[in-house]
């Protein structure tokens, strides 16, 4: 009896005393994000993840390079249609090889200097709370857990693995009220910080008669300081107007406008189209993974709202815009 | 063999007798051991129908108790006992239904009739039959997934995506995620 209890006392020393050993103080949630934004643009990496949607699985491939002349990116699909995504600083190219055209738009890295997340998370932590919630393990990886969650209804939360070697995010979690993943990205595989061959950055699509579609060369997508016609009159609390541009959509000449909300984390389009004869503009919703999108007739317009945000958010936002004059 | 088994391989011989008949029709074990028989029998022979309902007798004799007038004696019927296995052996023969129909569409060959035997026993299907669709297209991408009918044309919406996306690619804690969606999102013509 004297030896079991010895040797209970033991191991307990043992458990206690490897726990002691392995546990690290949980880093301050809120700056594991930052250095996690600084990361993701400032290291070479080079990685295969999964990409879920509801029940839909891609997986895709990223090369990530840093450095003088700026950042360089792309990504593949591994899956289905072999799309890919280049940019850098300036432009960003997608080739769409299945309808052999390539889309090139203005890149927004450039001109962000603190791109990813709102500068700085603490700006938007009136409406989210952060926590370090965890250790875990991906890609082979020790991480960190993160947990964000909104203070109300009207947005959604996030998990973040975020690597505790590079803090680049090795994985996310797009997550509902009642907690259910609407869409997760996860690293099978990834290297960090190696050499990256300027090949891997090529685009491996060659296709002849490609259909070139240029919204800069076109001077689409540009702000515009026009007054403003149109107003959401109705957004959770904390969302605030980011940005208003007209500009032909590819799938028509009309211009649309186009204001962005956002209240720093989740955001928010309103797109304001006139409408065409074409019998094909309906109302109601539409879901995309963790995308909603909410569609209403008014006064010959066809309001959409699209973000990630729960679909009452669209819907009460798209319900709630109103012509100005 | 007892008494009844010699009655019951008397009759399904055909060697009639009045003897083995009452025998049979007085004692429910032996009307059991006789639809066995039969059920075997069939399977044997591969005569088996898509459908079996190995109570049908027992509820047709039982429908026939309940009518007012009554000109055979009323047998005694366990009435706690039979829904229940009613409901487990439709349960199972919808079971069996069903995996029918998603096996024509992927044209697997049919259920062997002893199949069909064996599913009559078990009581819960535990296996829904969700679990056997194979039909999702795998190698086209991700179409946009529409709640109602009433959902607005895709390829407007697909651009809808493209441009929110992009916005969203100035201020998203995921770097990559905006282009990740375009990827995803289902091509326009």
């Amino acid at each position: 009896m004297k030896g079991l209890v010895v040797s209970i006392a033991a191991v307990g020393l043992v458990l206690f005393g490897h726990f002691s050993h392995a546990a690290e103080v949980s880093p301050d949630p809120q700056q594991l994000i930052n250095s996690m934004s600084d990361a993701s643009r400032q290291l070479n990496y080079d990685g295969v993840f999964m990409y879920r949607m509801g029940n839909q699985v891609n997986t895709m491939r990223i090369v990530h390079k840093a450095s003088e002349e700026g950042i360089q990116e792309k990504l593949v699909s591994l899956t289905g249609h072999a799309r890919e995504v280049i940019r850098d600083n300036e432009k960003v190219k997608c080739y769409f090889p299945e309808n052999n055209s390539v889309l090139i738009d203005e890149s927004r890295l450039g001109k962000l200097v603190s791109a990813y997340l709102p500068s700085p998370i603490e700006s938007i932590s009136e409406f989210y709370t952060f926590e370090t919630a965890g250790e875990g393990r991906v890609a082979g990886r020790n991480v960190w857990i993160v947990n964000i969650k909104p203070i109300d209804e009207y947005r959604y939360g996030y998990q973040l693995w975020i690597d505790k070697q590079s803090n680049l995010l090795l994985k996310s979690e797009l997550k509902n009220q009642q907690g259910t993943s609407l869409e997760q990205i996860i690293f099978a595989q990834i290297t960090i910080n190696s050499e990256i061959d300027d090949e891997l950055l090529e685009p491996s699509f060659i296709g002849k008669d490609v259909k070139l579609i240029n919204n800069i060369q076109h001077g689409n997508a540009k702000n515009t300081n026009d007054p403003l016609s149109w107003k959401a009159t109705w957004m959770p609390q904390g969302f605030s107007m980011n940005e208003h541009t007209r500009q032909a959509m590819m799938t028509s000449d009309i211009p649309v406008d186009h204001i962005v909300y956002s209240d720093g984390l989740a955001m928010v389009s309103i797109f304001i189209e006139k409408l065409s004869t074409t019998p094909d503009n309906k109302e109601g919703p539409a879901t995309f993974g963790g995308v909603n999108a909410y569609s209403t007739l008014q006064n010959g317009y066809q309001i959409t709202a699209v973000g990630e945000v729960p679909q009452d958010t669209v819907k009460q936002m798209a319900d709630s815009v109103r012509a100005l004059n | 063999m007892t008494e009844g088994n010699e009655h019951i391989s008397a009759l399904m011989d055909d060697d009639y007798d009045q003897h083995s008949l009452n025998e049979l029709l007085q004692n429910d074990d032996l009307k059991q051991t006789w639809t066995r028989y039969h059920l075997i029998g069939d399977c044997l022979r591969e005569h088996l129908p898509d459908q079996i309902d190995t109570n049908l007798a027992q509820r047709v004799s039982a429908q026939l108790a309940d009518e007012p007038t009554v000109l055979a004696p009323v047998a005694k019927q366990n009435h706690t006992l039979k829904p229940v296995m009613g409901f487990a052996i439709a349960a199972s023969v919808a079971l069996v239904a069903v995996l029918g129909i998603r096996q024509n569409t992927d044209s697997v060959s049919p259920v062997p009739a002893q199949a069909v035997v064996a599913s009559t026993e078990i009581a819960q299907p535990e296996i829904t039959p969700d679990t056997f669709t194979f039909n999702e297209p795998q190698v086209r991408p991700a179409s946009i997934q529409s709640d109602t009918p009433a959902a607005m044309p895709s390829q407007r919406m697909s651009g809808y995506l493209v441009n929110h996306n992009q916005f969203r690619s100035s201020n998203s804690m995921h770097g990559g995620l905006p282009y990740v969606r375009i990827i995803t999102i289902e091509s326009q013509e």
